[in-house]
């Protein structure tokens, strides 16, 4: 048996599972040692495989998409409409999730190591390592599972463990409320990603095969579909209403609500802070390095869907531009370590959703893993810090001090991962953070303006239009502010750290508020916070150096595009490779002389024939094309912020010490609060969302309280009593009263059996024969009337059943009961498929003419509006409808035509001319344009035509025929009532193009041919047809007639003492159905 | 049916009818008892007017030969101090109406029964004039009937048998002293 | 007068009543269970009845009416043997056989 590559995948998934399992359940029973050993253990395999795997897409060949499949097997399957979609377990590592799984494995591998040093002393220790086990393998879960709900498995297993490491120490009331806050919002999120998820489905479902995996759904993002529109041109509503929104703007935007409690993002973002109540590991593996991004992997996932929608991707730029601003503000002025540098994670995922937002997936997916590297370092950095102090919790950057010298490993590392994410070149933060701006630069200059003149200014905010050219330049400039307060807060950070005079590590009282009142507590008190600090163990002291490279490093991956050499970015190549090529193919062809647009083209060309879907990111055919003069900007103001920043610092911190940023702060006192307060955003959705729910819950704890503990306990239970009391009079003991009782049950049994109580059904033996039948009892007679005129048919006979030929029994003289007559004649339509049942109107009863109405083949709430129908508009077909959601928004036009003369087919073998014909709809002609093009089609079909070429064809059944689509025409009533008329051209033939018109307006004229004098339009537009007897009735191929008839039978039964009851029972019969061809009514 | 057979249903009929009357009626039990003893043998007649012959017999034998034995047995057991009729008027309005409900329903089902109209099957004889044959009704066919159909549910009614005598014999055998003790104190606990 | 089942069914029906105002009206347990034989016995007649004028097709299983008949004797037997053993027991403990005085499970 050979080795099989595809089969890594499940180990890697695997193994962590196991050591979660093992040092769960075994933990506290073996030695410590053997916990390390397999918490550790476990993640570094899982490390080596996710190599190999890597390895393996390294080494693949670039025409083919490599890709590693492991189909484990379908875990359960949903019916949607009437698809069943199969939700398998299925991992997938391609390049996206390659790198990812490489990162998350190799970085969580580094702080498993981390943290045997950190958490050492913990006596929870096992069940520390498992958590983060668990961790680790609900994190590649989300990674590498091929579809949405195993992803969202892998989603809510982060979140679990998330809730689990942040309350580790939950002995404290704090640090559990934090977890549940993180729990609580991250819920939120968690929703919008279940209602993205089932939008997408609901609408790939009946599409396409394999609804869930993502690749189908990133096949079916493009607008050019074979099977209808693509997930950026599909209307999406709520409620069946007027859609304006596509299926990919409504579902990135619940998806991206998703991604921003899971990657702290406004509005979600409070709950990350917090977090930081964690052991710090915890905060550097989850809370910075992997968790956070999986939202923006998420992004990158979908990015195909993404695109599609300008509304969505605008969003999620400007959320991540603000959101990037406002954290960066906050940290400016935060005193605790971790504190920084959660709000600093939160503002770098910011500046990751907007390089998403802006097209610049691959840029932002290099953000999250240079950050990975820096900010784990940062985080573990602080670790060793607060270890050296013996802080727990966090340590107060004011009372630090000249630790350079007494923990020079921790310095270095730490010094190098600061400079990476200040964006100083030549480290990994310059790189990612260059592409981030050159995708926002690239924005400004290459978006289209979309705005419509002519359009209103609602349908162009509704459909995306707004987004256009100025997000580019609004996000680039946010996001360099942005870039400047990091640097200037990451340097605070620093140098408070490790620079000037040591101030013991502790606050000097454990009660002092913000602004320390030292002085008045003397300096006696020294002793009990001063701390001499030591460098932290090896093992804490290595992931450090290993993750401090990695933050000098990986940036190469990434080299500027700046820099004139194709492929010199590797990691774009790496993730987009239609980018690449597109790139290849517009510069050789812009060196050879080609115009710029003919350039354009060929590399656009070029890009669609390299592989896409799940294995790469999505690219924007618009935004491909970077300028050197954007390249250059955004790399030129970059950095220039970047060292401003860190010239304010090394001034205001480094040369003096920390005067002028407290006098500004003596003078912007309120600024300076708000900004220590987190902007108050806390205190917002306290007064706004928790107050009113607290309130809730008070009434609802009252009403628990009143209602149901008070009133409905207490008075079930004693009305139950009362009953009871009632009921135990019966339990008298006496064995005649029982006996009794037991007579009047005879009694009413017998009543039940000899009193008549006929309940006739009727069955149709044949053609107009019915068999009625009742269940006989003894000594009841029965007699029938068929028609249920008065005038009884039958004899008194004990018989059940009784035969009666309707077809034979006709009465011509109305006054003549001696045979049975038809009741009511009714039409039945029938049409498309059986999905609305069969659509019975009895529209005239006894001896009136028999009129058939023929009913809108849909009901009557669903018509495009009241005059709809007098124009032939059959109605609109809304999504709520959902077996045949291909309909949506989609009307169904039904046309008559006739062929030329001559161009009448013969029979086939089933005795039926077919023709294939190709059909367009146009506008009518106007002076300018005789032939204005077509709003719709051509499509082919094939159609049955009549002997003499007429035929009949519901247009826009197989192919959705939106309302926009019809050429229309509003017209003023007199009594000033606007009624839309649709006013157009169907033009049908079977050349290549369509040549026969027909003129479909004002159509009045009724669904069904009529070529028979016997049935007669009377002109009259009620949508009534008379039928008479005999009457043959043609109907188009696509509709199916039925002719019924309605009889109505009556029965009376007679028991031995004379009691008589009568019941009536209607049966409807078939007479002609689904008569393709002709349908005679049998009357 | 042919004219015999009327005259013995006509009897029968009448019979029954009045001895059931006696049966329920009677102030003293013993005739009541032998009221009974004559209305089974008059089902017993009835019986044979339907060609039930081995069911008449066996009616004879079960009913009136053990059943009707044992009810005077029992009376003769208990004695009249036993039987004296309660003077105790509670209940009586209820007992009357009851018993008029029942009869008018009754009624009704009788005259709803009485016009049932079921054509005349003929039914083989024995032509040969044996003593056995394929009668119907007789131990052949009956016998026949029983054991190739209903063979289980036969089992089963000689088990219930089994359980009805164990069972009579443990409920009639009364109690020694001690027993009599331990019952009394469980009732004094029920209580 | 023709008589057929319709007869057999009435004067059976007749008798059914006879027993059941028995049951209702006597508070002596040994008349109650001698009324239950009777209309034990009614329903009997019915089932030999319906045997007879519904005999079943020769080759089939036939006599069921008379089976069931024979399963009722039986049953009625063993009824009559635990009845009478009970109010035995019932004038043992009560002195009496009125069915009134055994009213030990009231509420």
């Amino acid at each position: 048996m050979s080795f099989d590559v595809n089969h890594i995948l499940l180990p890697i998934v695997l193994l962590p599972i196991f050591g979660a399992l093992y040092n769960g359940i075994m933990g506290r029973r073996v030695d410590k040692t053997v916990v390390t050993t397999v918490a550790v253990g476990s993640v570094v395999g899982s490390f080596l495989l996710s190599l190999v795997g890597f390895g393996y897409l390294l080494s693949a060949d670039a025409s083919v998409p490599p890709v590693l499949v492991h189909d484990v097997y379908e875990w359960f399957s949903i019916t949607v409409g009437s698809v069943d979609v199969p939700v398998r377990v299925r991992f997938v590592m391609d390049h996206l999730s390659g790198i990812m799984t490489v990162m998350v494995t190799g970085i969580g591998a580094l702080i498993h190591v981390y943290s045997t040093g950190y958490m050492e002393d913990d006596p929870g220790y096992a069940r520390f390592m498992a958590y983060l086990n668990l961790f680790m393998a609900s994190m590649l879960v989300l990674v590498l599972a091929s579809n949405f709900p195993l992803m969202f498995v892998g989603w809510e297993g982060v979140g679990l463990c998330s809730y689990l490491l942040i309350g580790y120490w939950f002995t404290n009331p704090d640090y559990a409320a934090a977890g549940k806050k993180a729990f609580i919002v991250n819920r939120i999120g968690d929703f919008g990603v279940l209602i993205g998820m089932f939008i997408l489905v609901a609408y790939v479902a009946p599409r396409s095969a394999d609804a869930f995996e993502f690749s189908t759904i990133n096949a079916m993002a493009r607008t050019t579909l074979e099977s209808g529109l693509g997930l950026g041109d599909a209307p999406f509503s709520f409620s069946g209403g007027a859609a304006t929104f596509t299926v990919a703007t409504a579902a990135g935007l619940f998806i991206f609500l998703g991604c921003t409690g899971k990657s702290a993002q406004i509005p979600l973002f409070v709950w990350l802070p917090d977090a930081m109540a964690g052991p710090t590991p915890v905060s550097a593996l989850i809370h910075a390095a992997t968790m956070v991004t999986a939202g923006v992997y998420l992004c990158c996932r979908l990015s195909p869907v993404l695109v599609e929608s300008p509304t969505c991707m605008a969003v999620i730029a400007i959320t991540g531009a603000l959101t990037a601003l406002l954290a960066a503000s906050v940290a400016l002025v935060q005193n605790q370590m971790k504190r920084i540098l959660a709000y600093s994670t939160v503002s770098q995922l910011g500046f990751m959703f907007s390089a998403v937002g802006m097209g610049a997936f691959a840029g932002g997916f290099f953000h999250v893993f240079t950050h990975a590297f820096f900010k784990a370092c940062l985080f573990l950095g602080a670790g060793s810090v607060m270890h050296a102090v013996h802080a727990h919790g966090d340590a107060d950057i004011r009372y630090l001090g000249g630790l350079r010298k007494k923990l020079p490993a921790t310095h270095l590392t730490f010094l190098i991962a600061t400079i990476a994410i200040a964006g100083l070149p030549p480290l990994a933060g310059f790189f990612s953070k260059d592409e981030i701006l050159l995708g926002a630069m690239t924005w400004f200059f290459e978006a289209p303006s979309r705005w419509n003149e002519t359009m209103s200014f609602t349908e162009n905010v509704t459909s995306g239009n707004w987004a256009g050219g100025w997000v580019g330049m609004f996000v680039f400039v946010v996001l360099s502010i942005t870039a400047a307060m990091t640097a200037f807060y990451m340097f605070r950070l620093y140098f408070r750290t490790f620079w000037g005079e040591y101030k013991g590590g502790h606050a000097p009282h454990a009660h002092h508020d913000e602004h320390g009142h030292e002085g008045e507590h003397g300096h006696g008190e020294h002793d009990d916070h001063w701390v001499e600090p030591h460098e932290s163990p090896d093992a804490m002291t290595t992931p450090l150096w290993v993750l401090a490279i990695g933050a000098a490093l990986v940036g190469f991956l990434g080299l500027p595009h700046l820099i004139p050499v194709h492929g010199i970015n590797w990691w774009s190549g790496w993730l987009t490779p239609q980018h690449e090529e597109f790139l290849h193919v517009y510069e050789e062809a812009v060196a050879s002389g080609a115009a710029h647009v003919d350039a354009l083209n060929q590399g656009t060309a070029a890009a669609r024939r390299v592989w896409s879907g799940v294995a790469t990111l999505s690219f924007d055919d618009q935004l491909v094309h970077a300028s050197p003069l954007a390249a250059g900007l955004a790399m030129g103001v970059g950095t220039t912020v970047a060292l401003l920043g860190f010239l304010f610092a090394f001034l205001w911190y480094q040369k003096a010490d920390g005067e002028i940023p407290a006098s500004m702060m003596q003078r912007m006192p309120a600024l300076h609060r708000f900004l220590m307060d987190k902007w108050r955003i806390d205190e917002l959705y306290g007064a706004t969302i928790v107050a009113p729910m607290k309130w809730l819950g008070v009434v609802a704890a009252n009403l628990d309280r009143f209602l149901v503990d008070m009133v409905l306990t207490k008075l079930s239970a004693w009305a139950m009593k009362a009953l009871g009391f009632v009921v135990t009079r019966a339990q008298n003991g006496l064995l005649y009263a029982y006996a009794a009782m037991f007579v009047v049950g005879f009694a009413g049994l017998t009543w039940w059996f000899t009193y008549p109580h006929p309940s006739p059904e009727g069955e149709e033996t044949a053609v107009g024969q019915v068999a009625w039948t009742v269940t006989p009892s003894l000594g009841t007679e029965f007699r029938w009337d068929f028609d249920s005129d008065g005038e009884w048919d039958s004899e008194w006979t004990a018989e059940g059943r009784a035969e009666h030929d309707y077809a034979s029994h006709r009465r011509a003289d109305p006054s003549d009961h001696s045979g049975a007559q038809i009741d009511a004649l009714v039409g039945v339509f029938e049409t498309l498929a059986d999905n609305f049942g069969p659509n019975e109107h009895v529209v005239a009863q006894g001896d009136r003419p028999v009129a058939i109405e023929f009913p809108s083949v849909i009901p009557n709430e669903m018509w495009l509006h009241p005059g709809a129908r007098r124009e032939g508009l059959a109605g609109v077909f809304s999504d709520w409808f959902p077996s045949r959601p291909a309909l949506q928004m989609a009307t169904v036009q039904r046309f008559q035509g006739r062929l030329p003369e001559g161009q009448v087919p013969q029979p086939g073998e089933d005795g039926k001319r077919r023709v294939r014909l190709r059909f367009s709809i146009h506008p009518l002609p106007t002076e300018g344009n005789a032939s204005p093009a077509a709003t719709w089609g051509p499509i082919e079909r094939e159609v049955v035509v009549a002997e003499d070429g007429r035929f009949g064809v519901l247009l826009g059944v197989e192919e959705p025929l939106l309302p926009s689509q019809l050429p229309r025409a509003i017209e003023r009533q007199d009594d000033g009532s606007e009624l839309v008329r649709t006013h157009g051209i169907v033009r049908f033939g079977t050349a290549p193009e369509a040549q026969e018109a027909i003129d479909f307006a004002p159509q009045t004229g009724m669904v069904v041919h009529i070529n028979d004098a016997a049935i007669r339009d009377d002109d009259i537009d009620d949508g009534l047809l008379l039928l008479e007897p005999g009457s043959r009735i043609p109907v188009g191929n696509e509709m199916f007639l039925t002719v019924a008839v309605q009889v109505r039978a009556t029965v009376e039964a007679r028991n031995a003492f004379g009691n008589t009851t009568r019941r009536s029972e209607s049966l409807t019969l078939r007479v002609a159905r689904r008569a393709h061809a002709q349908a005679e009514v049998a009357r | 049916m042919s004219g015999g057979g009327e005259l013995v249903f006509l009897l029968c009929g009448l019979v029954a009818m009045v001895t059931a009357v006696l049966t329920v009626s009677a102030k003293n039990p013993l005739r009541a008892a032998l009221s009974l003893l004559a209305h089974v043998v008059s089902l017993a007649g009835l019986y044979l007017t339907l060609h039930a012959h081995l069911l008449a017999a066996i009616q004879m034998l079960v009913y009136a030969g053990a059943v009707v034995v044992l009810f005077i047995f029992v009376i003769m057991l208990i004695g009249p101090s036993g039987m004296k009729p309660s003077d105790n008027p509670r209940g009586r309005v209820l007992r009357g109406a009851a018993a008029l409900v029942m009869a008018m329903v009754g009624a009704s089902i009788a005259f709803a029964v009485a016009a049932t109209q079921a054509p005349y099957v003929d039914l083989d004889q024995c032509r040969d004039g044996s003593a056995e044959c394929g009668q119907f009704g007789g131990v052949d066919a009956l016998g026949d009937a029983i054991f190739s159909g209903a063979a289980v549910p036969f089992e089963l009614v000689s088990v219930l048998l089994l359980v009805a005598i164990i069972a009579a014999v443990a409920v009639a055998r009364g109690h020694s002293p001690e027993e009599k003790k331990a019952l009394e104190g469980r009732g004094k606990a029920v209580e | 007068m023709q008589i057929g089942l319709g007869t057999y069914l009435a004067l059976a029906s007749v008798l059914f009543t006879i027993g059941a105002i028995g049951f209702l009206t006597r508070r002596n347990v040994l008349l109650q269970l001698m009324s239950i034989e009777i209309m034990l016995n009614s329903v009997n007649l019915t089932l030999v009845a319906f045997n007879r004028w519904s005999p079943g097709a020769p080759g089939e299983w036939m006599l069921q009416g008379q089976v069931l008949a024979f399963f009722v004797i039986a049953v009625a037997a063993a009824e009559a043997a635990v009845g009478l053993a009970i109010i035995i027991s019932l004038f043992r403990l009560k002195n009496t056989v009125e069915s009134d005085r055994a009213d030990l499970l009231r509420h």
